[in-house]
């Protein structure tokens, strides 16, 4: 950086050699100068552009260069700190308005550091000398022609707020833009499939309009703003040509001196527009760094320990204690008063009906996020007090609709240990009952997923989520309904193979067919966020309350099938 | 990750060629564009007017001290002044104006075609980036046009200007000054060459960056819980440290290029002063002349070193007009020549002749299907996983088109209707339920925005999603945040219904829709299904026999195949498949709920 601004201190002042040399040498050419003298001249202002050129080289290179590095250390940082962020936060937050920020932002914010920072300091030595070798001169002529560029200051201060807040708008409007193109493009087979383009078209047609508008607004500001600076050195031009002629020819100064004079005041021009063009940038730029840093300055809420002195083993127990859990912006909480434990290799079974709070319940236990009131403990020791690599490595969820990546099959299989062993893998894959349907994928494992999957069914995306989990050896086994699309022979399988696979580990396990939670240690029911029942299958049963029913239901539902037949 | 590095790196389009096309964007504009040229026009000459004036003075009022006639020349430049603030101004407004209408054409144009585009070409391209297409390509390319393609005529202009004045004032000189330009030449076509590789590669890495952020932004959750965080910042910093080299490249050739104009502009100012100041003391040359000269040559290599800056713009420009019509260009897989028919409403009869169908073609998807349902006639399709159940009803929309055979709506071939008619007819439920930004009551009215408050409320009291949507903090006006994550599986899919019930259509397609509700739900579903699929024909894609309740006809596919079809009561007697999977699922217990229901 430091070379850059020095190479860029050199090219400035190289180039304020220049119009010296030709003023030399104008005022030589009357005293008719031989060959060899002009020769001379021209040698050295060959050499003072050279230098010029190897110096403009170096602040090129090292003025932008760092900008570019700044662009990559803070997309670095972005990404990473989006990393430590819960699931409350990406709820709230569009991802195509997080993608905006990372790339458009950015960008402006690049050139802000670039080029603003280089025009910035390029300007101030540009305008310090030139005016210095001005006043040297001819001082009185000076002070005349610097007359109109007060009005510049005035014209800055007016226009500089009002651009900003025009430049937030356009900013914020391509965010939304960019945020709609990705939910269109996410729900675009719904959308489709309801025959919504025209309506989508139009929609995005108006939204499209609108930019339009914000951009002109911004236009109309700035449009007027670089002419004027124009027009400003222009008027300073005029004044030196009237009174500088007057000057030259009353003898007050060469006639070198006064192209010299032109020379140096044409040279104010670049870095009066500079500073119009650094406005627009650092308005621009300054916008879209507050941007960012809302990112950056968005602390994560589920954190390490401090001191992290935390166990390495789970040994499998869970326990949860008055645990209450609110979505913001959610009037009602989603859990209440939440008391159960489990003993490590039990298994618990969490039933209700929809919305009950059956998975907020269970992304508890892998601090997906963390609970509001109450505690909840994994072998006595609250979670908040256990490293999150020890909770996420040894607690693992397969989830109803598990998300998958545009990589091999295999390297999804082994998200969670990337240095598993081919029979490891392949164990995983047999046990989540997957290989049936292996063999009808072109390559196998090395079978490239889709983005999001997409070209999996449901039933495949979520055994292969279950393989995955089964792969890292969990001591606690969470399953969100994660059997939800599979057909029931093909359940039956991956249950038995559970069994045999995970025996000793701790499972929790949310299911709509009470078939799948009958075998449980434990059954809890939940109804609004509360746990209204807890025992085994049994025991529930004989109280008569809502599992009864439940359980009824669908017995009443199998006598109308039987009948049916 | 293959997608990220999937992006095209080979050319498949000239330059000239996509020139042309961009040019073809502005045509409409052409009017505006004249203008805007001639208001540039007038700009440039009145920026050259400055050091003519200069020389006029110098010349005949300076050297021979003559003062009057100076004034004039003050008052002719401040007009000349003038001028060229309101020339520039109007100038800089209409190609801001005529850039802005070209980035509305060109996105809302790939917005549409984007909405052409069949499920094949989504299955293949992530959504990362196609949004780089409609949002920062086509930005970049606007970029272009105000503040690149526009001045690139200003700047030609100028050059020519300078040249031609310069030719006036003293033909010789000039042509000494020539002996510089194959040197520009040479360097020119040098940095052209790379700077144009760099710049390439550079967007191909940008685009998948946006990719893998959009990936990794969408499955969060799972980066965290699989512990890929450091791995996955690691992956980001490679692909963004591919990205930042191209970079710092394509910087260096700048670089080196710009630097490279100002020493020929020196070159020539030396041989001005050498050749031309040897003239001047044969009194071959006037001073005023010399001066000029000097001027006008520092003035020449200024739109040079202008269109060397542009030339970043322009190629970064025409690489992202090349995806952009790359992605124009992709033809619809689904051609669509027929008129829609806005007033059809089919009877729903719905036959499928021998049909087959592959995704890629080494392993068909679906083999000689046939069967036939009567207009309101229901049916399930049940089948193991991957047996091709949805590929069955994706078909019947036509989202992709069949292989061979027939598919038959009323009788007519569904390839030779008008797409959008076919899948006005009918309402899908689809696995994954899919929330749109907006609140519950617009998600729930997808499909008929016209439908009225009241007329949502008893939609969603049929679909039993009413009691969950009068719990929500704002009912019925709660905003959907995020795809709808603060809602469980369950009440998605009771929104998806209802969006079905909405579109009120003669078809009704559920596809393993009942996967996830729990038994209470599913026990008010089944009431609703009844409701729904009377008078409407059905195709129900369910795992559980409970689904199968209400229909008139079953369908068993196995491998791609028809295994089995026919009414419940056949197949139990035929004993096959259908009969040992009733039999499986009752076997599971008295409590099951798939057995039962």
């Amino acid at each position: 950086m430091l070379i850059g601004i020095v190479a860029l201190l050199l090219t400035d002042v190289a180039g304020l050699v220049i119009p010296w040399l030709l003023k030399d040498i104008i005022d030589l050419l009357p005293g008719r100068p031989a060959s060899a003298t002009l020769l001379l001249y021209a040698g050295l202002l060959f050499a003072a552009a050279l230098v010029q050129a190897m110096a403009r080289y170096g602040w090129r290179k090292y003025l932008f260069g760092p900008s570019r590095k700044v662009e990559f250390d803070l997309l670095n940082r972005l990404f990473s700190h989006l990393l430590t962020q819960d699931a409350l936060y990406f709820q709230d937050r569009k991802t195509g308005d997080l993608m905006s920020r990372a790339t458009n932002d950015l960008r402006a914010v690049r050139d802000f550091v670039g080029l603003g920072f280089l025009v910035c300091i390029d300007s101030t030595v540009v305008i310090l000398c030139s005016v210095g070798l001005m006043l040297f001169i001819h001082p009185v002529l000076t002070l005349w022609v610097l007359v109109p560029l007060p009005f510049l200051s005035l014209l800055f201060f007016g226009f500089i707020r009002e651009i900003g807040k025009r430049h937030e708008a356009v900013q914020a409007h391509l965010a939304k833009i960019t945020a709609r193109v990705q939910e269109n493009l996410a729900g675009i087979r719904v959308l489709h499939a309801f025959v919504q383009e025209d309506n989508e078209q139009r929609r995005f047609d108006d939204l499209s309009r609108e930019y339009i508008e914000k951009n002109l607004r911004v236009t109309r500001m700035f449009g007027v703003f670089t002419p004027s600076l124009v027009f400003t050195i222009g008027v300073a031009g005029l004044i030196s040509l009237w009174l500088g002629s007057r000057a030259v020819i009353a003898d007050e100064m060469t006639l070198g001196s006064f192209v010299a004079f032109n020379g140096y005041l044409m040279m104010l021009s670049w870095p009066m527009m500079g500073v119009g063009y650094v406005i627009n940038l650092s308005q621009k730029g300054l916008v879209a760094l507050g941007r960012i840093e809302e990112i950056l300055a968005a602390k994560g809420r589920v954190a390490d320990p401090a001191g992290a002195a935390g166990p390495r083993e789970l040994g499998g127990a869970i326990e949860m204690r008055g645990v209450s859990f609110t979505y913001p912006g959610s009037g009602q909480p989603s859990l209440e008063a939440i008391d159960l434990s489990v003993e490590p290799g039990q298994t618990l079974a969490v039933v209700g009906r929809i919305g009950s709070g059956k998975s907020t319940l269970v992304r508890l236990l892998v601090r997906l996020f963390d609970a509001g009131r109450g505690d909840v403990l994994l072998d006595g020791i609250p979670i908040r007090e256990i490293p999150l690599s020890v909770v996420r490595d040894q607690v693992v969820l397969v989830d109803q609709a598990p998300f998958l990546f545009s990589m091999p099959l295999r390297d999804n299989v082994a998200l969670g240990r990337p240095e598993a062993s081919r029979e490891d893998i392949e164990h995983a894959v047999r046990a989540a009952g997957l290989e049936p349907d292996l063999a009808r994928f072109p390559d196998g494992l090395d079978t490239v997923v889709g983005e999001r999957g997409v070209s999996l069914s449901g039933g495949q995306k979520q055994r292969i989520a279950l393989a995955r989990a089964l792969l890292r050896k969990p001591r606690i086994l969470v399953l969100d309904d994660a059997f939800s699309s599979l057909d029931a022979a093909t359940e039956e399988t991956v249950r038995e193979n559970l069994r045999r696979f995970a025996g000793g580990t701790t499972r929790v396990i949310v299911a709509h067919r009470l078939s799948a939670v009958e075998g449980a240690d434990r059954i809890v029911v939940l109804e609004h966020g509360r746990i209204v029942e807890a025992g085994t299958h049994g025991e529930l049963v004989r109280r008569g309350g809502a599992y009864k029913r439940m359980v009824e239901s669908q017995a009443l539902a199998r006598e109308w099938e039987i009948t049916l037949l | 990750m293959n997608a990220a590095s999937g992006e095209n790196l080979q050319h498949r389009y000239h330059d000239w060629q996509l020139l042309a096309r961009i040019l073809e964007f502005i045509k409409p504009y052409r009017a505006w564009v004249a203008l805007s040229i001639g208001l540039l026009f007038a700009v440039s000459l009145l920026n050259l007017a400055g050091p003519y004036l200069t020389k006029v003075a110098i010349d005949d009022h300076i050297k021979v001290r003559h003062m009057e006639g100076l004034d004039r020349i003050a008052a002719l430049y401040l007009a000349v002044l003038v001028l060229a603030f309101v020339f520039q101004f109007a100038q800089t407004y209409l190609m801001q104006y005529i850039g802005q209408r070209v980035m509305f054409d060109m996105r809302t144009r790939v917005f549409a075609h984007l909405h052409k585009m069949s499920f094949r070409f989504f299955d293949r391209n992530p959504i990362g980036r196609m949004v780089t297409r409609v949002v920062n390509d086509v930005e970049v390319l606007n970029e272009m046009l105000t503040s690149g393609l526009m001045l690139i005529f200003n700047d030609l202009f100028t050059l020519v200007g300078i040249f031609c004045v310069m030719l006036y004032l003293d033909a010789r000189l000039t042509l000494v000054i020539c002996l510089v330009f194959p040197l520009l030449y040479f360097a020119t076509q040098a940095y052209r060459a790379r700077a144009r590789d760099a710049l390439r590669k550079n967007r191909a890495h940008q685009a998948g960056l946006n990719t893998f952020l959009e990936e990794n932004l969408s499955g969060m959750a799972t980066v965290q819980l699989f512990r890929r965080e450091a791995a996955h910042a690691r992956k980001f910093e490679r692909i963004n440290g591919d990205k930042l080299r191209e970079d710092l490249r394509s910087l260096h050739y700048n670089a080196l290029y710009l630097p490279s104009i100002d020493l020929f502009s020196a070159l020539g100012i030396g041989l001005l002063i050498w050749y031309g100041g040897g003239r001047f003391v044969q009194d071959e040359v006037e001073l005023g002349v010399l001066v000029a000269f000097l001027q006008y040559l520092q003035k020449f290599f200024d739109p040079i070193r202008d269109l060397a800056e542009k030339f970043n713009i322009i190629q970064t420009a025409l690489a992202s007009s090349e995806r952009v019509f790359e992605l124009l260009d992709t033809p619809e897989d689904v051609a669509e020549t027929r008129p829609r028919d806005p007033g059809l409403r089919v009877q729903g009869s719905v036959e499928f002749k021998d049909v087959s169908f592959a995704y890629n073609e080494a392993e068909p998807v679906l083999k000689h299907v046939s069967f036939k349902l009567e207009a309101g006639e229901s049916l399930a399709v049940v089948g193991a996983t991957g047996s091709g159940k949805s590929t069955l009803v994706h078909l019947l929309g036509r989202f992709y088109e069949a292989g061979s055979g027939e598919i038959l709506i009323d009788g007519a071939p569904v390839s030779q209707m008008n797409r959008y008619d076919v899948r006005r007819q009918m309402a899908m439920v689809q696995q994954d339920v899919f929330l749109f930004s907006g609140n519950v009551l617009e998600n729930i009215r997808l499909g008929n925005p016209v439908l009225g408050p009241e007329e949502v409320v008893a939609v969603a009291r049929t679909a039993r999603s009413h009691p969950f949507i009068q719990r929500l903090p704002f009912k019925y006006e709660q905003e959907i945040k995020e795809k709808g994550s603060l809602f469980s599986m369950g009440e998605r899919q009771l929104i998806s219904f209802a969006r079905a019930l909405a579109a009120d259509p003669p078809i009704l397609v559920l596809d393993e829709a009942t996967a996830s509700v729990d038994t209470e739900t599913e026990h008010e579903i089944q009431q609703a299904l009844r409701e729904l699929i009377r008078g409407r024909t059905s195709i129900v894609i369910a795992h559980r026999l409970s689904t199968l309740k209400h229909v008139d006809k079953v369908l068993v596919l196995k491998n791609g195949e028809v295994a089995e079809f026919g009414t419940r009561v056949e197949l139990l007697a035929q004993k096959g498949i259908f009969h040992q999977l009733v039999r499986l699922q009752s076997k599971s217990g008295p409590a099951d709920g798939k057995g039962s229901a």
